[in-house]
């Protein structure tokens, strides 16, 4: 039988951590959304003859916004607050210096940790997806339920409906 | 990222999430997660590691293909490292003097207003 792991060898219990952290510094607790039921819609193709979308909140770099490099400190600045679309066969600038990544043990050197478009062009070329969507999509990180539920929800429904994606693949970063 | 995958089944786009957050995920309530134990930033596996990101997009498509039932979450049997000491890193008070919690409210403060100087502008 394997040996017992240690103590703190779980899931990192990210929200009791982020709770006791701004309370610490003098802040409301955050509300993280929840709900009791859950949607499902069972995938109708087989995935080889299926059409992928990708879902991102990872930001393009702009050049006038700071510091987003790999290690980069938070930067708020080069946050987005509407979705964005860009070309599947282009090879975009990503950069998630603009969320919370673990900047102690990891260092977004590697855009293919958090942005799977080369290791998904792979996976079409072998036959294992039918094709990707000609845009991925932006999705804002924005603190405000709300304006998630009205503006970029409905926003990106549209897009993906559009680019007529029988299945998405989101990666929050 | 949990509300747009919410967002898309609704409507009949079947959806999987690829992340590090499992905590989080689960409490919004999801289609299906694949889930890494790995620190966040790495939804899609190790860095500089092909075959690890490979094996991460494998299993979340099988998830895509094969979960029977909402809610369903899948964890990767990668593992970071043989120590699980990182775990014990994030947000860690206890490492914090009363001076640096000082020093971080005030940097929180410059980024949160920031944020809302950039929100505002859209």
């Amino acid at each position: 039988m394997s040996s017992f792991a240690a103590e703190y060898d779980v899931p990192i219990p990210y929200m009791q951590r982020t709770r006791d952290y701004y309370l610490a510094l003098g802040y409301a607790a955050y509300r993280w959304a929840h709900f009791v039921d859950v949607p499902f819609t069972p995938l109708r193709k087989p995935l080889n003859r299926a059409r992928l979308g990708l879902i991102t909140t990872a930001a393009p770099f702009q050049p006038e916004a700071g510091d987003q490099g790999p290690g980069a400190p938070y930067n708020a600045a080069a946050k987005f607050y509407q979705t964005y679309s860009l070309s599947t066969e282009s090879v975009p600038d990503l950069r998630i210096s603009h969320v919370g990544y673990d900047r102690l043990h990891t260092s977004a050197k590697d855009i293919n940790t958090y942005f799977p478009l080369a290791r998904l062009r792979e996976a079409v070329a072998a036959g294992r997806i039918g094709e990707l969507a000609p845009r991925f999509h932006g999705a804002p990180t924005n603190r405000s339920h709300r304006e998630t539920a009205e503006r970029d929800l409905p926003e990106l429904l549209r897009r993906c409906q559009d680019d007529a994606v029988d299945a998405v693949l989101l990666v929050p970063s | 990222m949990g509300l747009v995958a919410r967002h898309l089944e609704a409507n009949g786009i079947a959806t999987v999430i690829m992340g590090c957050a499992k905590d989080i995920v689960e409490r919004c309530g999801v289609p299906r997660f694949l889930f890494s134990d790995f620190p966040l930033g790495n939804s899609v596996g190790r860095p500089f590691d092909v075959e690890s990101q490979r094996q991460t997009l494998e299993l979340a498509l099988q998830v895509l293909e094969t979960a029977p039932a909402p809610r369903t979450t899948v964890q990767s049997p990668q593992r970071w490292n043989e120590d699980a000491a990182w775990k014990r890193d994030y947000n860690d008070l206890s490492k914090l003097s009363p001076e640096k919690i000082a020093e971080r409210r005030a940097e929180f403060e410059v980024v949160r207003a920031v944020a809302r100087s950039k929100r505002e502008s859209v």
